[in-house]
């Protein structure tokens, strides 16, 4: 290691460029070197990365686990114990077949691809679900019961260190609650996501504490912060890099105040702006309220929003729930979301993902249920670059595993990345000085673009 | 692969040929073992986690005893259920237990086991050999160790571990390449399936686990920074507690911080010992006072102070359980209250947990016997006790061997047995614990009577007669004890150290060794030596240098966490932050349920709807764990300091403080060191001073509407919000 190096990995002339940086979770910002958290190796050859994409991304989880053999992957001539009471349905796109019960996807379907070689090692909640949204498997010792739980940065944090902010918005957003392993772990609390710890269904929703009371007006405000500047005395010192909930606090309030001061992000949570007819299609419920929000988000200059929706762990009655409680809401929310998005012509800026953490057993239960199933699901991938109406790769005839070749949770990652327009081959150093690549050894999925 | 083809034909031919036609020269067969040759596979390839196979239900139906904790089952999982199927003598391949593992089957969790590897031709052999499960006299492993026990590490330096087993005969074997390993803290070190550790880039100690059989031991390194400190400089010890610090700091070439600022002391020590902070008016007299003896006067008083108690009564409210919604009110209020009255009087730490532990008769006069009703199943009062007491935690030992200690199923329902016989029964004068009868413990897998031992003793033979409650509390509290009193020096010292020795502070075994082991045996024995004095112990841990260092790094230091050598960051709190808060700006909190005037330390039901105290990650008590007290930061606890109607209200309340202030004090400049004195304990710096006064002047229009922003923007630093 060069001597010119910090024990953290970074450069001291890299020190010097980031003077003008702003500060908000910029991957150089002071903040972040003074509080040591990581930095990437790419520091050093910045001036080779590519320019700033414009493509932001919406990850639609769906807690639990979706049953894609039930809805993106029909196997009509399977084994009755495997295929299930569902029937597939022509979409808009020739050739291509979906489950009766998402029809208005189905006409949506020249917009987004579905990739059905999709497979990953692990069939347990906890572990698969930070799979799926990190990119990596969980190491011995994992905890799912920690909040958050992450070994590594979930994928919006690592796009959110690397990226930024892209104007006065937070880059990384949770709705409507924060999933345990969607945390920044050794990114710091830079790339932290914010989370709006309130539905955007609720008539009065509105992000807790974001605005200052009425008497404290903008100029107020202004000086009140100025003031409190020359009042924290630990600002410049080494206390806050060498404690990191103080450091934390420092950081978020920095973030705060970029929140509340943003006229863009209040417009951007103000779901009320939306025509009434619009959040009707896009559904009355926390599903398709969160993806309209997401949507208004992301044009807003959020770069990465994760929408946790749960209850999709379909062991017992898997038929009755998923056609009658589950998949209406993400039939009409999907549905909009991506005829809206077109209509605005944002599709293409704006990469949408639609997973659970694994899918559910072909075979059927006992209990008319299906279980956890990692070796064998589809993942709908769509916009951003993606090209529509297509699917890519297969599964076995009764849908338990991939017929030829596999994609896997770091190929996703690569794939999220790159269309972002970052290189999923870079290196960040953890606060130890490790070096650990973002994508453990993925290939972006070329088929898709 | 040779040998494969070979062993299939053999197989194809029958099992029984296989001794016959083994070619003379090969060693003689081997000799399997089903416990030590098969489970340690199943371990290794974490086929029996608690996440697949080994999880209550099982995994797609086949289920297999967490960690391998029951030999006969798992063999008959693998050997008779499921029609024959994960077994085939005749094909060894087709077994599911093979064809899964190995990924030639879709098997869901993955590709486990590798064709050409060591343990697939172990199984594979076994398979063929017949699948013997072996005999109740075949060796087992009583001990493991690890080679070396501790190294010195240079940053990223390496070191292999070599693991040997001590089997029951005498015989002793290299099982490294069998064992699992373990890193406590990845960061630090690392080590990968071989047992090579590898430093990582930053000072400090790591400790290595290695499990092989429910045999556990440790390897430690030290990995010093790389930069000697020459000449090491000449500390001041205060107390015995510094020498050990100090010796420990050396050998890492780390330096100590300077000592804090009596400023900095009293904050500190207020907020470590009542968990409120001192008003402007006890900052003032502290800070005038020249007395040598200032520090430990100042200790004195603020231990026989009221809210010494309300606020060690909470922490152990959160720890024992006081739980409305399983009590009720009222006794809930009375267990609250016997836990505040012990702390009041001073009761010796050791009295305190007896009176605790064999609590009985009506629950009107004995407070205590909440407990047993608040955690109501024998087993539970056995693990939450002994996380709660003694920082062991044989939960896990219900079901299976400790992952990661000594404690068997047998160790976990000899500690049952001391709690199966109390019983709350209705009477006349209402509820009343009863202990006396006879009721009895069964193994649950052998099905054989288990007496009530304690943790660490040989299994009993007979039960002792009358509530044995009785016994296990006069060997908990004895000084022999080897856990009791550490785990309580441990609590204390990461109370006021802002880390434990041990840590997490409820989980002391042999894997989880402490950062600094001689204090915590010192502290240990001097706890015992004391009788048990909590407050003597206050007073010991307050006045060691160690203690009173101040929070500012230096260049050796910044990145040590574990070792004491300067002050930590501490939040403090929901409750202490939220009376700070009302403190502060002079406008108390009005609680549903209690006296106005109360403060949050003071509340005795952690069910209060208040929605600071949730933000702020107030525990609701379900479990015995520390842990539930959340301290993780968040941007909503920031916006909500920063913008909350709550905060606001308290700012420009007209009975609050800046109201007042404004009113009545016309000096910028004492204006200014009253604000400082009642935010942050301590007078302002000069620069500090100006740059408040000029604020004041810039503002000369609304005086008051100044000293609003004044105060909010002091209360928004993080010298208000934490402890340092």
């Amino acid at each position: 290691m060069p001597s010119a190096k910090f024990c953290d990995g970074l450069h001291r002339r890299d020190l010097l460029r980031i003077g003008g940086a702003g500060l908000f979770g910029l991957p150089l910002s002071l903040s972040s070197i003074l509080r040591g958290t990581s930095h990437g190796k790419e520091s050093a050859n910045e001036s080779v990365r590519k320019p700033e994409s414009d493509v932001s991304v919406i990850l639609l989880f769906l807690k639990g686990g979706l049953s894609t053999i039930d809805t993106f992957d029909l196997k009509p001539n399977a084994p009755a114990e495997f295929r299930g009471e569902f029937n597939s349905i022509d979409t808009n796109v020739p050739g291509i077949r979906i489950g009766e019960h998402l029809p208005l996807i189905a006409q949506q379907m020249d917009k987004f691809s579905l990739i059905r070689s999709f497979t990953h090692r692990n069939s347990d909640h906890g572990p698969a679900d930070h799979y799926m949204i990190t990119g990596y498997h969980p190491a011995a010792g994992f905890n799912p019961n920690l909040k958050p739980n992450n070994q590594r940065p979930a994928h919006g944090s690592i796009i959110s260190h690397k990226l930024g902010p892209r104007g006065s918005v937070p880059p990384y957003v949770c709705l409507p609650r924060v999933h345990s392993s969607a945390g920044s772990a050794y990114l710091g609390s830079s790339a932290a996501p914010f989370v709006v710890e309130a539905d955007p269904n609720d008539p009065n929703f509105a992000v807790p504490d974001l605005a200052p009371p009425f008497e404290v007006e903008s100029s107020r405000l202004n000086s009140r912060k100025d003031l409190l500047s020359r009042v924290d005395k630990y600002q410049r010192g080494g206390e806050l890099q060498a404690n990191r909930a103080a450091g934390a606090v420092s950081t978020f309030q920095r973030k705060a105040f970029e929140l509340m001061t943003s006229s863009a992000t209040k417009a951007a949570f103000d779901i009320h702006q939306e025509p009434d007819k619009l959040r009707d299609e896009y559904g009355r419920n926390s599903l398709g309220q969160s993806v309209l929000m997401a949507r208004r988000l992301v044009e807003a200059g959020v770069r990465c929003v994760m929408i946790d929706h749960t209850n999709w762990d379909t062991h017992y009655g898997n038929f009755a729930s998923l056609k009658n409680d589950l998949l209406p809401l993400l039939d009409s929310g999907l549905s909009t979301l991506f005829r809206d998005l077109s209509d605005r012509g944002r599709l293409g800026s704006t990469m949408v993902v639609v997973t659970g953490e694994f899918g559910r057993t072909p075979r059927i239960n006992k209990d008319a249920g299906r279980d956890h199933w990692g070796p064998g699901f589809t993942v709908l991938v769509g916009g951003g670059g993606v090209r529509g109406g297509l699917v890519v790769g297969k599964s076995d005839a009764r849908a338990e595993k991939p017929d030829g070749p596999s994609h896997g949770p770091e190929d996703l990652a690569a794939t999220i990345y790159h269309l972002l327009g970052m290189n999923p081959k870079e290196e960040f150093y953890t606060p130890e000085g490790r070096p650990v690549p973002i994508v453990n050894g993925g290939h972006v999925i070329s088929e898709l673009l | 692969m040779q040998n494969l083809r070979m062993e299939l034909i053999l197989a194809l031919f029958g099992l029984w040929l296989l001794p016959a036609t083994s070619p003379a020269v090969e060693p003689p067969p081997r000799r399997f073992n089903f416990e030590n040759d098969i489970v340690p596979i199943l371990n290794r390839y974490g086929c029996n986690a608690s996440g697949c196979h080994g999880k209550a239900e099982g995994q797609n139906g086949f289920k297999l005893s967490v960690f391998g904790f029951d030999p006969a089952t798992d063999y008959a999982a693998l050997t008779q259920e499921s029609r024959g199927r994960r077994i085939v003598p005749v094909v060894p391949e087709q077994s599911l237990l093979l064809s899964k593992a190995s990924g030639k089957v879709p098997h869901g969790g993955g590709i486990r086991l590798a064709r050409n590897s060591d343990d697939y031709r172990t199984l594979h052999e076994w398979i063929v050999a017949g699948l013997p499960f072996g005999s109740a006299n075949d060796p087992r492993v009583v001990s493991i160790e690890v080679t070396p026990r501790e190294q010195q590490l240079a940053m990223r330096g390496r070191q292999p571990l070599r693991v040997t087993g001590t089997f029951s005969d005498g015989r002793k074997e290299d099982v490294t390449r069998h064992a699992r390993f373990q890193s406590n803290n990845e960061g630090l070190g690392n080590v990968d399936e071989a047992g090579v550790v590898t430093a990582g880039e930053s000072p400090g100690e790591v400790a290595i686990m290695a499990t092989y059989m429910g045999a556990v031991d440790v390897f430690r390194a030290l990995i010093p920074r790389p930069e000697k400190i020459e000449p090491y400089p000449s500390l001041p010890e205060q107390n015995f507690i510094d020498p050990l610090v100090w010796a420990k700091l050396r050998k890492l070439n780390i330096a100590p911080s300077e000592l804090a600022t009596d400023a900095e002391f009293l904050r500190r020590v207020f907020l470590d010992v009542i968990g409120t902070l001192p008003t402007a008016d006890e900052a003032r007299a502290f800070l005038n006072d020249k007395r040598p003896d200032r520090k430990p006067r100042l200790v004195d008083d603020l231990l026989q102070r009221p809210e010494f108690a309300d606020f060690w009564a909470l922490k152990w409210a959160d720890v024992l359980r006081v739980d409305r919604q399983a009590l009720g009110h009222k006794r809930a209020y009375a267990y609250h209250r016997w836990i505040r009255d012990s702390l009041a009087a001073n009761k010796p730490y050791d009295q305190f947990c007896r009176e605790l532990l064999t609590a009985s008769g009506p629950a009107s006069e004995v407070p205590a016997t909440a407990f047993f009703k608040a955690v109501n199943q024998p087993g539970q009062m056995a693990a939450t006790l002994s996380q709660v007491l003694l920082g062991v935690r044989i939960e896990c030992a219900q079901c299976h061997h400790h992952p990661f200690d000594r404690w068997s199923q047998t160790d976990y329902f000899g500690m049952q047995a001391y709690f199966t016989q109390v019983q709350i029964k209705q009477s006349p004068r209402g509820e009343v614990l009863l202990a006396s009868s006879d009721a009895a413990t069964t193994h649950p897998r052998t099905g054989e009577r288990v007496y009530a031992f304690p943790l660490g003793d040989e299994p009993a033979k007979a039960n002792v007669t009358g509530d044995r409650r009785q016994q296990l509390a006069a060997w908990w509290t004895s000084p022999d004890n080897p856990w009791f009193a550490k785990n309580f020096v441990n609590r204390m010292w990461a109370s006021f150290a802002g880390r434990g020795l041990v840590e997490p502070v409820d989980d002391m075994r042999m894997t989880n060794p402490p950062s600094n082991a001689e204090l915590l045996d010192a502290l240990a024995r001097h706890f015992v030596t004391t009788k048990y004095d909590v407050r003597e112990l206050i007073r010991t841990i307050t006045a060691s240098r160690v203690y009173q260092l101040s929070a500012t790094p230096n260049e050796t230091n910044a990145r040590d966490e574990r070792n004491f050598s300067r002050a930590l960051f501490k939040t403090l709190g929901a409750e202490v932050a939220l009376d700070a808060v009302c403190q502060t700006t002079g406008v108390p909190e009005k609680f549903a349920g209690v006296p106005t005037g109360s403060r949050a330390i003071q509340l005795w039901d952690s069910q209060v709807d208040h929605a600071f105290l949730k933000l702020f990650g107030r525990p609701t008590r379900v479990t015995a764990c520390e842990c539930e007290r959340s301290v993780e930061p968040s941007v909503a606890q920031v916006l909500h300091v920063l913008n909350s109607p709550e905060i606001h209200e308290k700012l420009t309340h007209e009975a609050g403080r800046v109201a007042k202030l404004s009113g009545s004090v016309s000096d910028d400049a004492a204006l200014t060191d009253e604000l400082y004195l009642t935010a942050f304990s301590r007078f302002p710096t000069d620069t500090e001073r100006l740059a408040v006064t000029d604020y004041l002047k810039s503002v000369s229009n609304n005086r008051r509407r100044a000293v609003e922003d004044i105060l909010w923007s002091l209360m928004n630093t993080p010298e208000f919000l934490f402890n340092h």
